[in-house]
């Protein structure tokens, strides 16, 4: 029966990335946007705490850990830095391609390939509204194409899933530097490969659904901490401002303004975790993850600009973090295929069910 | 972490279901075609008494106190049964909304003369709760129905409004006040059998939707009661519990109704499903896309509801996640509801279509128990100490 708590071991995974947030990340985030990347103590302890590996299987020496471990992370370190969350998962998105299409092997070679500090894989979705400007050339063992941005400065391997498909190219990729909108600490660079070996290439129409759950969940989580960071400061804020006499917080067109924010915020929340334990039970979860994804952009569209219109013109310049997390979410928001993709997926997933949601049959064990 | 249903309660939502499927949906069309409440000797009561409901969760003389089980598994057949139609839900016969307040504050002497009747009733049988005035609506602490006592008797003098099914309950508990110029302090609840001397007339009102069970406003005149019919006894209103009764029947209530608009926002996705493909239009984005929206926000407002069950089942405090899914779940049921009647075009006017009817059943979900304008006050005052 319905259990919220995070349980001891899941408390425990939450409680070290809180901590790793609070003593490494917070008190660099400036620095480390000013430098493109965390520093090198940063990654230190991130790996010496385990998170590099967090969702690679224990056969690819990993912590074996599942969506929901992942999803409790991102939320407490994208909650102090998104960009550092980022920067300092070597595999990011890439994993779950490599992982759902190419089996445990190729999650392996894929971390072999960004052991050193500071590596990075970065996977990309490859929507109908094609993220790639100039689209995908594949000829033979080559492909050729472009990204316009990518939050990275530096990409061991690109991963490519585009419908069925998985492309995976580690050599022949170059980087321009661009400035980017948010994700500082990430990095920001436009790619482009031309005739670039493929390293490999999967096809599997269940991994790729899989895998593009999972990416969802990656990035939709990110999104509930950029979403929490705005909504504790804005609403700290709007207790100790005063106008006409009392906390801006007390004038009823802001406090309900504050409720809305906290209400999309946790009704996200809930999506991304019931997606996730769908996943981690290897329920079907394409429309459940795919709507979690689509109601975190959806809740960061109205979290991100009130959060800054709650501080007025103090939330407009950068001596407060709201404007960065009002970037940041609506950059976040356009990363593994978006939301026009995501609702399309979703939506197709559940015309196909006379009765998608019917109780006892669409949160129990039937997949 | 855990979202899965036990296979008890499960069990128990498949009875439901059929339940819901041949017998609750037909009636709630029946009496919206009609335009009336079911009526009282309708053969669909006579089917619930048969089948066991409309039973009281006391135990008897001398039994423990009822806990009431689960607070999802109620939730999730909160749920299930407004899917069908909530207007029937709440016409089904029982106890109602104020047996949680007699099991909590009653006496036992109470319990025994008000809710014995329905340990096993002989026939449908109601009680009703009567909160809600004509100028005394959200403001619950701005009553005026009067009480006032003499001798060993209360007179109750007053008005109350959208009631539901008060004309064929046993009894009413009436909420009062002993003085209006002092709020809350000052309320009391009182038994008011059916029949008394100055109870009346009952006028059952014309309503948008939700017309299966009857919402009558009625006016008390005099009605004298015994001391023995206020809740809980003069000792308990000395402590300033009489408020707070009332209070703690609109707490427990807040997630039920939530439940009760994911199941009818519910109703609508599927609906709208079975339109889209009888009219071949599935393969239309814009089909699609509000099938999805529907889903996504409906799902999102039922796992609102839960987590406020889940809490109350943990005792845990559950103000703000009360409120929210009430919030939530009104909105995102009349939300679907318009989206609904998109989908069908003009066949959406005819007056003639489920979703139409859902349309008009949604509204009251962000009325009842709190509009969500309430809500939003109380999510507040807990996270930003909005003032009173």
């Amino acid at each position: 029966m319905l259990d919220l708590d995070p349980g001891d071991e899941l408390g425990l995974v939450a409680d070290t990335a809180r901590k790793l947030a609070d003593d490494h990340l917070g008190p660099a985030v400036r620095i480390a946007e000013a430098a493109r990347q965390p520093a090198a103590d940063v990654f230190a302890a991130y790996t010496e705490i385990g998170l590099a590996g967090l969702e690679l299987p224990e056969s690819a020496g990993g912590a074996g850990q599942g969506a929901l471990a992942r999803v409790l992370v991102n939320e407490e370190l994208a909650a102090v830095d998104v960009g550092s969350a980022l920067a300092l998962d070597p595999l990011g998105l890439a994993l779950y391609p490599v992982v759902e299409m190419g089996g445990e092997s190729a999650a392996a070679e894929l971390a072999v390939g960004c052991a050193e500090l500071g590596a990075r894989a970065v996977g990309v979705l490859v929507g109908a509204d094609a993220q790639m400007d100039e689209g995908m050339d594949l000829q033979g063992d080559v492909a050729s194409g472009s990204v316009p941005w990518l939050p990275a400065d530096r990409v061991d391997s690109l991963v490519l899933l585009a419908g069925e498909s998985m492309l995976w190219i580690d050599r022949g990729i170059d980087l321009a530097p661009v400035r980017g909108m948010g994700l500082r600490a990430a990095g920001a660079s436009e790619a482009s490969f031309r005739d670039a070996p493929l390293r490999e290439r999967f096809v599997d129409a269940a991994g790729a659904a899989r895998a593009r759950a999972r990416g969802r969940l990656y990035v939709a989580s990110l999104l509930l901490g950029v979403m929490r960071a705005a909504c504790d400061f804005s609403r700290d804020y709007a207790q100790e401002r005063q106008a006409f006499g009392r906390p801006i917080a007390h004038h009823q067109a802001l406090a309900f303004l504050i409720t809305d924010m906290q209400m999309a915020l946790d009704g996200a929340r809930l999506l991304v975790h019931e997606a996730a334990w769908r996943i981690d039970r290897r329920l079907e979860a394409s429309a459940a993850a795919a709507s979690a994804y689509a109601q975190c952009i959806d809740a960061a569209r109205s979290i991100g600009p009130n959060a800054v219109q709650i501080l007025g013109g103090h939330g407009f310049v950068a001596d407060y973090p709201v404007e960065k997390h009002m970037r940041e979410a609506r950059s976040l928001s356009l990363l593994w295929g978006g939301f026009d993709a995501a609702i399309d997926e979703a939506g197709r997933a559940l015309c196909r069910h006379p009765s998608p949601l019917a109780l006892g049959l669409e949160t129990g064990e039937r997949a | 972490m855990d979202f899965a249903i036990d296979d008890a309660t499960r069990k128990r939502l498949d009875v439901a279901r059929e339940w819901g499927r041949k017998v609750v949906r037909p009636v709630g069309i029946e009496a919206d075609v009609e335009g009336r409440p079911i009526p009282v000797g309708h053969p669909f009561f006579e089917r619930c008494i048969e089948r066991g409901e409309g039973r009281t969760r006391w135990g008897g003389p001398g039994s423990p106190p009822a806990t009431g089980g689960s607070v999802i598994a109620t939730l999730l057949l909160a749920e299930e049964l407004a899917y069908w139609d909530r207007g029937v839900m709440i016409a089904t016969p029982g106890p109602g909304l104020p047996e949680q307040s007699v099991l909590g504050i009653g006496t036992e002497e109470q319990k025994e003369r008000f809710l014995g009747p329905f340990l096993d009733p002989d026939r449908p049988r109601w009680a009703c709760f009567a909160m809600t005035e004509p100028s005394a609506g959200s403001d619950a602490a701005a009553i005026r129905t009067l009480a006032r006592k003499d001798g060993d008797h209360w007179v109750l003098n007053g008005a109350k409004c959208f009631i539901g099914g008060a004309s064929r309950a046993d009894w009413i508990l009436v909420q009062a006040s002993v003085d209006p110029t002092k709020g809350r302090a000052a309320q009391r609840a009182f038994f008011v059998e059916r029949g008394v001397e100055g109870l009346g007339p009952f006028k059952i009102e014309k309503k948008m939707g939700l017309k299966a069970y009857e919402s009558t406003s009625f006016s008390l005149q005099d009605v004298r009661v015994p001391a023995a019919n206020l809740l809980g006894g003069e000792e308990r209103y000395e402590r300033k519990a009489g408020f707070k009764a009332a209070m703690q029947t609109f707490n427990a209530g807040r997630p039920i109704i939530a439940a009760n608009a994911v199941g009818m926002a519910r109703a609508v996705l599927d609906e709208s499903i079975r339109f889209a493909r009888e009219h071949d239009l599935l393969g239309q984005d814009r089909v699609r896309d509000r099938v999805e929206v529907m889903a996504r926000k409906t799902r999102m407002a039922r796992l609102m509801c839960l987590r406020a069950g889940w809490l109350a089942d943990q005792h845990r405090a559950n103000i703000v996640e009360a409120s929210m899914s009430k919030a939530v779940a009104a909105q995102v049921c009349q939300e679907a509801a318009t989206l609904g009647t998109e989908l069908l075009g003009l066949g959406g006017g005819r007056g003639d279509h489920l979703i139409e009817k859902l349309y008009r059943d949604a509204k009251a979900m962000d009325i009842v128990e709190g509009t969500g304008q309430i809500q939003r006050m109380i999510i507040a005052r807990q996270l930003v100490g909005l003032p009173r």
